[in-house]
């Protein structure tokens, strides 16, 4: 419709110009001829102006004529549209539901790509933020020595694909020195991740994340509270009195109403606060990817974090605080990239100590923050894009697909529009008639498209969200996406109906009015269609089968653990207060393990398949005797952990109680260990020296090798040291259950707050959903695809079955006739269907080069399977060739069917 | 100039017929139908000139006329107007209709 009215406007500017140009004409010969006459020039104009009446009424009636046509016609074509819809309900009803289809998933596709790439931070002028990042080379030496100016970090460093080292994590001086008279900034401030805390209510305990923030941060923002005040810079100082902000969500958990929680005290890792606010619903803080339950002023921490937090701020060589500023008025990202890229470098080299870190010393890099930080976009761009582009196709096969209707249409409709034609209907009226046509089905199939994408959203959403606790981002429809949507739908409207449109008015129709059935190049444009869509399911197919595979792939990964009936949660007893842990967990453990229904029970300062993300129980240098260990992982395991996760022992024996505080320390170690270390020697008895605890542990056992840190990573080398001995902040509890292990929950909790009410029990899951948390991308893509590829293969077996329906209509006479020569019916059945197949095998031909290519684009996406991978390959060209085959036997069963004498009698 | 022509106005609609019928002679631009009409009644009829354009335009949005730029007589870039096939039966039918109307007002007057 907007592309009409811009059309018409546009034509109607042209149309008036050319008015005013033919009566200014005309007073001027009207004037020449009074001049002629004898008349003074000023008179003659004067008369000529009089006898044409008024110039302007004149012009208003003329465009007015034009306008009242432009509508009335537009109402004329609408109602004949509907019309024409309503005469063909299957056809109507097909063409929408696919286009509802197509533009669906594009709808829900894009609308996430907007709430995650797109969007900006819910404040205030969000474009003059930006965020402070620096790069640097390579930190490591070639002999993988660490040579940085950065000597240690509170956070995650992010290397890029080049080895070159980008965070926005600064030492605090770093943060001062901004602040300073800075010309170009207006304000600055800083923040950084908290982590989880245990936030503790009445009594209480919960998890919840936390953001340090400095006392600019809310109103450098331009942030306003929900209820009580916001953190400032006088409580943004050591010793300050501590003061703490929740989320408005958080607010709502714990105390019901905001302005419940202000002036209530809390907890956080059992330390005191004092809740003087929330923040408004709509803030979730700087990152999007994350939305902070509670904030806290910066200097905080030294509370919070104890002792090495003090460090924090006078090391000049301790990066940790995040940064973003706000330009002031006028000062474009350039000039402040210029203007304080050279301070920060002076800065930054006088925190050189050596040659070496002088060599790779961290430039400043300032990037637009109306987005908030990056993490999201660095986590989801390419998955969006990809499957941007999957919808895409799905949207050009639906496209292809009415356009075929339309086509095999227009032909039934030869005959109306050669009538019409030759009743001096012109071509471009014609036109813009079935323009309206289609247009009309494709916004009907944008509406209906709409509501695809409201499922389809909370679809996406729920897959998106899996394995995240606290995902923060949630589709929607706002203007921007529906306007895109009906774009989109005006867009398909015009591109799957012009081409049949012009075709169906093309000026030698006039053979139509004899009824014939003939025609070459109609038929020519279908079959380029249905190729076509043939053409993008393959790919689509491809793709799915190679998601679905890694997928099997990553399932089938022999884990060296049991994946089912274990039950998971973690326990965080020193964050909550204890400083004598080792006690409490046995104790706990052993109380579990007395739960009706549960064999045994363990734990670990992680679960497996996380372990290493969350931080190993031991990070320092180990050595067998003399010799480095290299490359392998310590977990930190107590009593039965092999036997409740079935990893066999191979020699020796496992943890047990017997493995005190006091008692030797002891280990466990993989066979590859033991291989690659020990040769053919038994290990048990030798000893593993940890050289940054100073301690050595005796090797008690050797287990099987197990999937540690991901299941992508080959089994790494793992040393499973007692849990008892090593003291870990907080320990992930393994149940081994009998039935479903969620039935065992409400157990687990009840005995926690028996014991303390103020240990939270967080991240309750099985061990096989934690496992596929960790493959939630590969599970999303594969699902995703899937269902993309049914839809592209339905699509492409409408277009294929009305091909091959259309073509066995138009040759019934030919058909007929072969058949009066003799022809059997299973000669019948194979020339259709010899014909459906070479669509397909035409439609695979294009596609399997554009296939090979595309695929090398997903290969990280890929595990164990190649991006050519024949097998699948061959599978897709399989499903395709057998769809083909489906969709063209029903046309050819009809052609087979066809009586010879009616056929001919009707030639 | 003696006596002031009559101005169009007994018979509505009627300037569209004498656009036909122009056209149907020969391709005009605007002003020249005006003239034409002009002379041809012997400067009994008096167009409201301005009133011309919004009929050309009513004519050319029911396909009877097509508009072209082109070239005058007086070498001026101009839009010249000509019939269409199915302007010409609309002529047709117009004329057909004047005619009836012309024939019952004469015979009203006729009859005494």
């Amino acid at each position: 419709m907007m592309l009409r009215r811009l059309k018409y406007w546009m034509e109607s500017a042209r149309r008036s110009e050319a008015l005013r140009e033919e009566m200014e004409l005309h007073l001027a010969e009207k004037a020449a001829e009074l001049e002629a006459g004898g008349m003074t020039p000023e008179r003659a104009r004067a008369e000529a102006r009089r006898r044409f009446g008024n110039l302007g009424l004149k012009q208003e009636e003329s465009r007015e004529i034009w306008i009242a046509r432009f509508w009335s016609e537009l109402g004329q074509d609408l109602r004949y549209g509907l019309r024409t819809m309503a005469a063909g309900k299957a056809f109507s009803a097909v063409a929408v539901l696919s286009l509802a289809l197509g533009i669906g998933a594009n709808t829900a596709i894009y609308s996430l790509m907007e709430s995650i790439l797109l969007r900006s931070l819910p404040v205030a002028d969000p474009e003059s933020l930006v965020v402070l990042n620096w790069r640097s080379r390579a930190p490591q030496d070639a002999d993988k020595e660490w040579v940085h100016v950065v000597h240690g970090v509170q956070g995650v460093l992010w290397p890029a694909d080049d080895g070159v080292l980008e965070t926005g994590m600064f030492p605090y001086g770093a943060f001062e020195m901004f602040r300073e008279e800075n010309p170009v900034f207006s304000t600055l401030f800083g923040y950084f991740d908290g982590r989880n805390k245990t936030l503790t209510v009445r009594g209480q305990a919960t998890i919840a994340s936390t953001e340090y923030v400095t006392g600019g941060y809310f109103r450098a923002l331009a942030v306003s509270p929900a209820a009580g005040r916001l953190i400032g810079p006088e409580d943004d100082r050591a010793g300050a009195a501590p003061v703490a902000v929740l989320s408005f969500t958080a607010s709502r958990q714990r105390f019901g109403e905001p302005w419940n929680a202000v002036g209530q005290s809390i907890l956080v890792d059992n330390v005191p606060f004092t809740v003087i606010g929330v923040a408004p619903p709509e803030f979730f803080g700087v990152d999007p990817a994350a939305a902070p339950d509670l904030y806290l002023p910066l200097h905080a921490n030294l509370l919070v974090d104890g002792a090495r937090a003090a460090r924090m701020y006078s090391d000049r060589n301790f990066y940790w605080i995040e940064m973003m500023g706000r330009l002031r008025p006028g000062v474009s990202l350039a000039q402040a990239q210029a203007a304080l890229a050279p301070r920060f470098h002076r800065w930054v080299e006088a925190t050189a100590t050596t040659d070496g870190e002088r060599a790779r010393l961290p430039a400043l890099v300032l990037n637009p923050g109306a987005a908030g930080l990056g993490s999201l976009r660095r986590r989801y761009a390419r998955p969006l894009y990809l499957l941007l582009a999957m919808v895409g196709m799905i949207l050009a096969i639906a496209c292809a697909n009415v356009a075929n209707l339309l086509l095999a249409r227009a032909a039934a409709r030869r005959r109306e529009m050669a009538v019409r034609l030759s009743l001096g209907a012109g071509r471009f009226r014609i036109v813009r008639q079935l323009l309206t046509e289609s247009v009309m089905l494709a916004s009907l199939g944008g509406a209906v498209g709409v509501l695809f994408a409201m499922w389809g959203m909370r679809l996406l959403t729920s897959l998106f969200a899996r394995g995240q606790e606290n995902f923060t981002l949630h589709a929607e429809l706002n203007w921007k996406v529906l306007g895109v949507t009906a774009a989109l739908s005006v867009a398909c409207g015009l591109l799957f109906g012009l081409a049949p449109a012009l075709k169906a008015t093309r000026p030698d129709v006039m053979p139509d009015l004899k009824n014939r059935r003939g025609g070459g190049p109609r038929r020519r444009a279908q079959h380029v269609l249905a190729a076509a869509q043939v053409a993008f399911s393959f790919l689509i197919l491809v793709a799915a089968g190679l998601f679905v595979r890694t997928l099997g792939n990553l399932h089938s990964v022999e884990l060296g653990y049991a994946r089912e009936n274990i039950l998971l949660f973690t326990l965080p007893a020193r964050q909550a207060g204890h400083t004598e842990t080792a006690t409490l967990y046995e104790d706990l453990r052993k109380r579990f393990q007395a739960i009706p229904g549960v064999s045994s029970a363990t734990y670990s300062n992680s679960s497996i398949i996380r372990a290493g993300q969350a931080g190993g129980a031991y990070r320092g240098a180990m050595r067998a005797g003399s010799v480095a260990i290299e490359g392998a992982r310590v977990l930190a395991a107590g009593p039965r952990f092999l036997s409740t996760m079935q990893i066999p022992i191979l020699a020796g024996r496992e943890m047990d109680d017997r493995d005190q505080q006091g008692s030797t320390p002891v280990a466990v170690i993989s066979e590859r260990l033991a291989r690659t270390y020990f040769g053919g020697e038994n290990p048990v008895g030798r000893r593993i020296t940890f050289v940054d605890e100073n301690r050595d542990v005796e090797i008690i056992g050797v287990a099987g090798n197990v999937r540690y840190g991901g299941l992508r990573r080959e089994s790494p080398m793992t040393v499973f040291a007692a849990a008892s001995q090593a003291a870990p902040e907080q320990v992930t509890y393994a149940l081994r259950t009998a039935g479903d292990p969620l039935q065992y929950v409400r157990s687990v909790h009840e005995i926690v707050r028996e014991v303390d009410s103020r240990i939270p029990v967080t991240n309750v899951i099985t061990q096989a959903a934690e496992i596929d948390r960790t493959i939630s991308r590969e599970i999303t893509f594969a699902k995703l695809c899937t269902g993309f590829a049914v839809l592209a293969l339905l699509m492409a077996c409408v277009g294929i079955y009305g091909t091959m329906s259309y073509s066995v209509a138009r040759q019934t006479g030919e058909i007929g006739t072969r058949m009066a020569l003799g022809a059997q019916r299973g000669d019948v059945v194979w020339m259709v269907l010899r014909r459906a197949l070479l669509l397909a095998a035409a439609g695979l031909a294009i596609s399997l080069p554009a296939a090979l290519a595309a695929s090398q684009l997903i290969e990280s996406f890929l595990f164990g399977t190649r991006p050519n991978d024949p097998a699948t390959l061959a599978l897709a060209a399989a499903i395709l060739m057998g769809a083909a085959i489906l969709a063209g036997y029903v046309p050819a069963r009809r052609a087979s069917r066809i009586d010879p004498l009616r056929a001919l009698r009707h030639e | 100039m003696g006596r002031k022509p009559q101005k169009n106005e007994s018979l509505p609609g009627s300037l569209d017929m004498l656009i036909l019928r122009t056209l149907s002679l020969r391709p005009l631009h605007g002003y020249g139908i005006i003239q034409f009409i002009q002379q041809s009644s012997g400067d009994e009829l008096l167009v409201e000139e301005g009133s011309l354009y919004p009929a050309l335009q009513r004519l050319e949005l029911n396909g009877w006329i097509e508009g072209e730029w082109g070239v005058t007589a007086n070498n001026r870039r101009a839009r010249i107007y000509r019939i269409t096939p199915a302007g010409r039966k609309q002529l047709a039918v117009e004329t057909r209709n004047y005619a009836r109307l012309t024939l019952a007002i004469a015979r009203v007057m006729g009859a005494e």
